[in-house]
């Protein structure tokens, strides 16, 4: 997984699908919090892990980029 | 049919713009300002999107030292005759009117509410700009250049709409009415009516590989942002009936592995101070073109490395600013893959093509017109007006002057057979089951390109080459399928993406020389019938057509201006 929402910190404000370029995240309406839908579509940009106010979003690189 | 019943949603404007970058946000509040009603079209969300979405670092062409603008188009062209050989491939006016419009960005961007000045409160000039010599670039502190211009757009009363995507551009009797689009998140159809259309979308770059080697699932870790540089631009245009400039000149470069920029005028270019290239057993080398990395290959020598470590410490502390303000991940990235950008050897990887940048995209004039009517394009995806400063004056030159065409350009008409066609091709992955996932074509048309066309070409090779392509796109393009409009974006993307490269092998095909870094095996030498000259591609009555042609020198007033 190369981004990772921590849910215990996330507080749903919405930032990071809002603005993603990729549109890596979907809204889950049910739970009220972003989830990673489409994470092959990332391109290790940072803006979500950037905007988030609660650090709640790693990006971590894969193997593949070893 | 009435338009209403084909369409989620009809919307009137007077000028659209495709493409809410750093061009396209300067462009929207301008023409704004002018009283028009302006719609801005995002494929992403304004505030963090396009190759500025990170942040920006610098900032070129800014007037300084006493440099001309006859001076500026002389650089310029040496510039591109390092990157491209010898010959003139755009108007000659355009980096002109470039140059000697910079200052007026300077003014025109503080009102915007964009910093131009260093924290100091004076301009900071880089000792070296991209062109060498003169100091014609500045640092700038834009962490946060996009919000702020999606803020100024909101501002200046430009309609936006954000997640959405162009399909293509709506035409009546050779000028331009509009566009359809799709909206990725909800799937609906839109048909904007629009009297003028301008283009500020990015470079083409995804027919060739990304930046890492990705043999997993992540196929979009490109060095600019994959959604800003699938080629929507150049496509629409071309499938519009609009000219496209030098399809065959593509950028190249080495690829850097564990490359921590988004700009690589981060390294050295601008401080004027050079990092070190050499191979793996110390030989230092000048930067490889692609012949000679292939020679260096050959003795055994590579991998090449670059590395910036004896360079000293107030460098490095300004190439940490770089970094955090074009791409604030970055370090982090250092620190968690354990090596240290300072000392880091970075390896350089093959060179290969990168992207279609100067002097490529849609062909324009020094008014940003392109062939069609009412048709305009600025920044990355129209030929000369490629980087940061261009696509900033282009979008405020356009953006100033548009409400002249506006004025007297009468109502567009909506061919609605046009949107009943361009609706069914729009959606038709979403009705498709069992079919071929977009990122699976995707993947095989850049295959197509990085094996049958290459940095090193020749005839056999780009013959196989468009055979594959050509029966890849009969067989497999009607087959897209969607899922979702999420994925309905990305297949239409693939779309873009295989016309683009179907033009790019045939212009490859049609220059039977070797110039700069364009390398034909079969044809080493330069023909001197294609000094100074462009190469057009348009569809006429439905067929690609090719044209080699001079581009315009510079205007007589300019000359004159100079003595």
């Amino acid at each position: 997984m190369a981004t990772v929402i921590d849910y215990t910190r996330c507080i749903g404000c919405g930032k990071c699908y809002d603005l993603c370029p990729m549109d890596v995240f979907t809204w889950d309406e049910e739970m009220d919090m972003p989830v990673v839908t489409h994470e092959e579509d990332c391109w290790f940009c940072g803006v979500c892990w950037l905007e988030c106010p609660k650090r709640a979003i790693d990006i971590v690189y894969p193997a593949c980029f070893w | 049919m009435a338009l209403d019943k084909l369409a989620d949603r009809v919307i009137d404007t007077d000028v659209m713009i495709m493409g809410g970058g750093i061009a396209g946000c300067y462009c929207a509040a301008k023409a704004a300002e002018h009283g028009l009603k302006v719609t801005l079209v995002e494929k992403s969300k304004t505030d963090r999107s396009g190759c500025g979405a990170m942040g920006e670092d610098h900032y070129e062409p800014v007037q300084c030292d006493g440099v001309t603008p006859l001076e500026f188009v002389r650089l310029w062209e040496e510039r591109q005759h390092d990157l491209n050989g010898d010959g003139r491939f755009t108007d000659r006016n355009i980096p002109y009117r470039l140059l000697d419009k910079s200052l007026w960005v300077l003014e025109e961007s503080e009102k915007l509410g964009i910093t131009m000045k260093w924290d100091d409160g004076e301009y900071y000039h880089m000792p070296s700009g991209w062109f060498g010599g003169p100091r014609l670039m500045i640092r700038v502190h834009w962490p946060d250049i996009k919000p702020k211009l999606a803020r100024a757009v909101r501002r200046s009363g430009a309609n936006i709409l954000e997640r959405t995507m162009v399909v293509d551009l709506l035409t009546d009797n050779g000028r331009v009415a509009g566009a359809t689009a799709i909206d990725t998140r909800t799937g609906e159809f839109i048909v904007i009516k629009a009297k003028a259309v301008v283009l500020a979308t990015g470079i083409f770059a995804r027919c060739y590989e990304p930046e890492e080697p990705l043999f997993y699932k992540y196929q979009m870790k490109y060095h600019w942002c994959p959604a800003s540089i699938s080629g929507d631009g150049y496509a629409v245009a071309y499938r519009a009936g609009a000219d496209l400039a030098n399809m065959d000149i593509t950028g190249w470069g080495l690829r850097i592995r564990d490359d921590l920029t988004i700009s690589y005028g981060n390294f050295d270019h601008g401080d004027g101070i050079r990092a070190k290239w050499y191979t793996w057993d110390g030989d230092e080398i000048p930067y490889p073109t692609a012949d000679k990395y292939r020679e260096i290959e050959l003795k055994g020598k590579d991998p090449i490395y670059v590395s910036q470590s004896h360079l000293p410490d107030d460098y490095h502390r300004r190439m940490q600013i770089a970094f955090t303000d074009e791409k604030a991940i970055s370090f982090k990235i250092a620190e968690e893959r354990g090596f240290n950008p300072r000392t880091h050897r970075y390896e350089l990887m093959e060179n290969h093509p990168l992207n279609f940048m100067v002097p490529t995209g849609v062909n324009v004039n020094d008014d940003f017109a392109a062939s069609l009517e009412g048709l305009y394009a600025i920044g990355d995806c129209a030929n000369g007006c490629h980087g940061c400063g261009n696509a900033a004056l282009g979008g405020l030159l356009v953006g100033d002057n548009i409400h002249r065409f506006i004025s007297g350009a009468g109502e567009p008409v909506i061919n609605q057979a046009q949107v009943a066609s361009q609706k069914q091709t729009a959606l038709a992955p979403l009705g498709v089951k069992r079919g071929t996932e977009p990122i699976e074509l995707e993947l095989s048309t850049r295959y197509i390109c990085k094996r049958y066309v290459g940095m090193l070409k020749n005839e056999g090779r780009l013959l196989e080459g468009q055979r594959r392509l050509r029966s890849l796109k009969r067989e497999f393009l009607p087959k897209l399928m969607a899922k979702d409009p999420h994925y309905l974006m990305r297949a239409l993307e693939c779309r873009n993406i295989i016309d683009l490269v179907e033009l790019h092998i045939a212009a490859c095909l049609v220059r039977k020389e070797t110039r700069g870094q364009f390398v034909r095996l079969d044809y080493p030498d330069k023909d001197p019938s294609r000094d100074n000259m462009i190469t057009i591609q348009r569809l006429e009555n439905g067929n690609p057509a090719l044209e080699i042609r001079e581009p315009p020198d510079l205007k007589p007033e300019y000359l004159k201006e100079e003595k």
